[in-house]
């Protein structure tokens, strides 16, 4: 097969998603300038171009879906510089390599009410020339070097005006050319190319001089490379706007399907004489469950699973724990399509939390009989490893015995590439801190296939599971999730089983395994059944599937306490966690309440004996003082590895 | 038909394999049996029990209507502690409210673009209205809408008008059913049990006279449905009575056409200040008991505004093949603290349905298949 012939503009910027492209197979990457690559996908000198959001006006092409070169406030690369403050200005020379940015700084200009005269004239002459009442557009590497009087940094003005990220470029072709093959391509070198932001760095401050430090920061703090919802609006926004300023023609995005199918053949598989094999405890393969998904009764997969249940936990206990789940902050770059919890960094609800805050919050947790704190929050590049080390040594020193179980792989992941470090040094350092486990949020469901698609830059599956096999080998425990309803199929939730059972075989490092819907509300992406059947199902399923996981815990914050009880008849033996607390879940729809009280009574009515346990799943003595209603106005969570994405 | 193996050995291991063999026989299974299963630990064994019997009489239908619900008035002069509904004649503070007949007719019409079937209409016991006003708010409703089938009115209010306009039972109904009444809904049974009556709702319609009126009822060709209110102060030996009651009528008349278990909703009343609503696992396994109990009706009801929508589609595996209608201006179960949507679409509803493996059949009042959406 012929490769693609790739235009991409050869600004440092983009090196992270082009430069693990470089030895493709499917890509041949052709360089030029933002208007250049625009002109050869035009021309069709080019199959595929990087090319400025504003050169997809009025085009027919089709955009790659969660890829793009874009900013959060501050860019740093694209200015307006002079030597007087703009409402002074005149003139302004626009450098006409990138229309987009010419666009924006109308934008930008107009809202300020300053209307100069816009002449065009490229960056390398118009900075010298921007004095007096001219001002001057500069973009690209040559606005690391611009010092002027008056800077105005282009992405931090659209984040005041929008409360928006900024996209600059995408991933664009002719309609039929982005193939589910090209999105994993490109999905690929980016996720490459993004590990190597450090050695980018460095290599180009050699060939260019300058801080590699500094690079490294503009590339890791500043640039975004995830379209996710909030990107997505940034970009319908600006199109409009410029649209009904006529600076572009009008235009409806569209986005190339990203689909892979691949179907392994499979055998047939007979259901019932299946469920009774699970239910004896015989370890299912892939075919199995898959048939047992698509075609078993949900009181037949049931009876199966509260066999295993039974077998694994006999004497009819059912344990809850009280904690607290915070999130210390709502600042995330990944851009997940299904998380309506995340805010942009120049967002008006972005957050982090104070520790005062946070001292209220554990303070409350610790009256109200609460033995864990559950930390987790969005991927904040503001933050660095020493922030968590203090962090956890101050919650540590000022509430000993608190246990701390935080941070899902993806932030342990993040925080790691974020410093520099490897996982194991990274793991090490936290836990001397003091980290006591780590929830398994952020799985979502562990096949790449479906992973790209609803969250191209998140971590993938092996690298979830690697953070998990080095947490485990460090003797970390942590728990596993699955957030279902997503628009996977049977085979993905096969895969997600398969490669939580085989870690767990090499590590016993998994207590207990939750499942919940995911919840559409205030995001973009659709669900597929989310459904208490669906639920039920997909639990006693999994109890089927990780015969090695001991503990299934309900989530009755999601599917509320009747649906829960059902579920400890269908492979649960925990009904999760009291909590004061719940963020995530709750801003993407319907959550439910119960105090410790209620949710005792909710597991008796049950049939079973309600125990509270720690984090480790050890029971507690019974002389812990039974629950009053006074433990806390619980705010459940009853996946409290909260965060469908942290 | 058979169970399967690992429902057998459930069974086998709560000790409940005799009920097993008679339901599976089609024998009928006795008082005792039914409280043995209401207090048995293994609810997934009771649902395959019930859904067998379920599946048995309707395969994979799932039952609705498309209907509205008319409440002309909520004064009423009970005093039931279990209701958040009612409102006593010249209260001041929470003011109740009477449609006029113009506004009550007017009401029922403006959904007539929806395309529903149905207009269930109950209202509180109103001491002041003439007895006209009832058939004559019925015999509008039918002139101006024929095709719509006319629910209306509990054995609570027939009782009310039965002695506070002198006349039998016999006569108010004939003269609602002269009107275009076709079927009665169940409601105000409760708890048929006098020690619980005499608590919650002491000064409305007693047990024998509900039976009555709907044995009245069905002698005079009008279908009805069955409520049981549980989950407040009753035994569970006490529902099981409720059933009995309701089960030999049926064995008589074969009136009935539902049964329909209502949870208690605590919020806004009396019983509410005292006792926590019941956990939802009782309404599963209450529904799949009266499915096994009930031999004789033919259709059990999850009335989904009182379960929530989770667990009226958990319940179509439990022995429940009706989830009631889409419901439009539902007001008793709201004003109780209800929470779910105040109707449910028809695409929603086909949507649940589907994803509980079943297969939606819209039906008329009297049970009649009117279409079924095969996907």
């Amino acid at each position: 097969m012929r490769k693609l012939r790739t235009a991409a503009v050869s600004y440092f910027n983009t090196y992270p998603l082009t430069a693990g492209l470089r030895d493709s197979q499917l890509i041949e990457l052709l360089k030029a300038n933002p208007a250049g690559c625009a002109a050869m996908l035009e021309s069709g000198e080019a199959d595929l171009a990087l090319v400025p959001i504003g050169a997809v006006a009025g085009k027919d092409y089709e955009l790659v879906p969660g890829l793009a070169l874009g900013c959060d406030g501050p860019v740093e690369t694209v200015l307006l510089v002079g030597e007087r403050p703009p409402q002074e200005w005149d003139e302004l020379f626009l450098d006409t390599a990138s229309r987009t940015s010419v666009v924006l700084a109308r934008l930008v200009l107009d809202a300020l009410g300053v209307h100069p005269k816009y002449t065009p004239l490229d960056s390398s002459e118009s900075v010298a020339r921007a004095v007096g009442t001219k001002g001057a557009h500069v973009i690209g590497n040559r606005a690391f070097d611009a010092k002027k009087p008056v800077m105005l940094d282009l992405g931090r003005e659209w984040s005041r005006l929008t409360g928006l990220p900024f996209v600059f470029a995408v991933w664009a072709a002719r309609p039929g050319v982005i193939t589910p093959d090209v999105v994993a391509e490109l999905t690929r070198g980016a996720q490459v190319g993004l590990g190597m932001r450090t050695e980018l760095a460095q290599q180009f401050a050699r060939e260019n001089g300058g801080d590699p430090e500094r690079y490294r920061r503009y590339l890791t703090q500043r640039m975004r490379y995830a379209v996710g919802p909030y990107e997505q609006t940034a970009m319908e926004t600006f199109l409009a706007m410029a649209a009904e300023k006529g600076y572009l023609p009008p235009t409806t995005l569209r986005f190339a399907a990203d689909r892979l199918v691949t179907r392994r053949t499979r055998r047939p598989v007979p259901v019932e004489a299946t469920l009774q094999k699970g239910a004896d405890g015989g370890r299912l393969d892939a075919d199995e469950l898959e048939r047992l998904d698509e075609a078993a009764p949900l009181l037949e997969l049931g009876l199966a699973a509260d066999a295993r249940r039974r077998a694994l936990h006999p004497d009819g206990v059912v344990t809850y724990i009280v904690s607290r789940n915070v999130n210390y902050t709502n600042v995330c770059t990944t851009a997940c399509h299904f998380c309506a919890f995340y805010r942009p960094r120049g967002h008006a609800e972005a957050y982090v939390l104070t520790r005062e805050q946070l001292a209220q919050k554990i303070d409350d947790t610790v009256k109200a009989g609460g033995i864990e704190l559950l930390l987790q929050g969005g991927l904040d590049p503001d933050l660095s490893i020493e922030w968590y080390e203090e962090l956890f040594r101050w919650v540590k020193q000022g509430w000993p015995r608190i246990a701390l179980h935080a941070l899902s792989p993806e932030e342990i992941w993040f925080i790691a590439r974020e410093s520099g470090l490897t996982l194991d040094a990274t793991i090490q350092r936290l836990v001397a801190a003091g980290l006591d486990s780590i929830p398994g949020g952020g799985a979502e469901v562990l096949d790449d296939e479906v992973r790209r698609r609803i969250a191209p830059l998140k971590c993938s599956t092996d690298e979830w599971l690697a953070v998990m096999r080095a947490a485990h080998r460090r003797g970390l425990k942590s728990t596993a999730t699955l957030m279902f309803g997503v628009g996977e199929e049977p085979r993905h939730r096969a895969n997600h089983f398969l490669r939580l059972r085989e870690l767990q075989d090499e590590t016993k490092g998994f207590t207990a395994f939750i499942c919940w819907p995911f919840q559409s509300e205030n995001t973009r992406l659709t669900a597929s059944d989310t459904s208490a059947v669906a639920y039920l199902r997909t639990t006693a399923l999994a109890r089927l599937a990780l015969d090695n996981i001991p503990n299934f815990q309900a989530s009755w914050v999601t599917m509320g306490g009747g649906v829960a009880q059902a579920s400890l008849h269908m492979g649960n033996n925990d009904f999760g966690s009291v909590m004061m607390e719940e963020n995530v879940v709750s801003a993407a729809g319907t959550t439910f309440e119960m105090d410790a009280a209620e949710v005792e009574r909710h597991i008796r009515d049950a049939g079973f004996t309600p125990m509270r346990r720690n984090m480790r799943y050890e029971r507690l003595p019974s002389t812990t003082p039974s629950l009053s209603p006074t433990g806390g106005e619980g705010q459940g969570e009853g996946a409290p590895s909260a965060c469908p994405s942290a | 038909m058979a169970i399967s193996t690992l429902a057998h050995r459930a069974l086998e291991r709560e000790g409940l394999g005799s009920i097993r063999d008679a339901v599976l026989s089609g024998r009928r299974i006795g008082d005792e049996d039914a409280l043995r299963l209401l207090a048995s630990k293994d609810l997934a064994a009771l649902g395959a029990l019930a859904n067998h019997v379920r599946e048995a009489r309707h395969g994979d239908l799932a039952f609705y209507n498309r209907n509205v619900h008319l409440n002309p008035t909520n004064v009423c002069v009970a005093s039931c502690k279990f209701c958040s509904f009612a409102r006593k004649e010249g209260e001041t503070a929470s003011p109740g409210y009477t449609m006029t007949l113009d506004e009550a007719v007017e009401k029922v019409l403006s959904r007539r673009p929806l395309g529903i079937t149905e207009v269930h209409m109950v209202a509180g016991l109103h001491p002041t209205l003439e007895w006209e006003y009832y058939p004559e708010l019925i015999r509008r409703i039918h002139a101006a809408w024929p095709e719509l089938t006319i629910k209306a009115f509990t054995a609570i209010e027939i009782h009310f008008w039965a002695e506070k306009y002198g006349k039998s039972y016999e006569q108010v109904l004939r003269e609602l059913q002269a009107a275009g009444l076709v079927t009665m809904p169940g409601g105000g049974a409760e708890i048929f049990a006098p020690r619980v009556r005499r608590k919650i709702c002491d000064d409305k319609a007693t047990a024998d006279q509900w039976i009555e009126i709907h044995r009245v009822a069905h002698r005079l060709g009008i279908r009805t449905n069955a409520t049981m209110l549980y989950g407040h102060i009753e035994r569970l030996d006490e529902r099981v009575d409720h059933m009995r009651r309701l089960r030999e009528l049926q064995d008589e008349t074969h009136g009935f056409q539902v049964f329909i278990p209502l949870a208690f909703h605590p919020e806004h009343n009396m019983i509410g200040q005292a006792w926590s609503k019941p956990t939802g696992i009782d309404t599963l396994r209450t529904l799949a008991v009266s499915r096994l109990y009930l031999d004789n009706f033919d259709h059990i009801k999850a009335y989904w505004v009182s379960a929530g929508e989770r667990l009226a589609q958990t319940s179509l595996a439990f022995g429940v093949d009706d989830l009631d209608g889409t419901v439009l201006d539902e007001k008793i179960f709201k004003m109780a603290g209800s929470t779910v949507p105040s109707a449910l679409s028809e695409t929603k509803f086909h949507a649940l349905i589907r994803a509980a493996g079943r297969v939606p059949a819209e039906r008329d009042s009297l049970y009649n298949v009117l279409h079924v959406h095969n996907a």
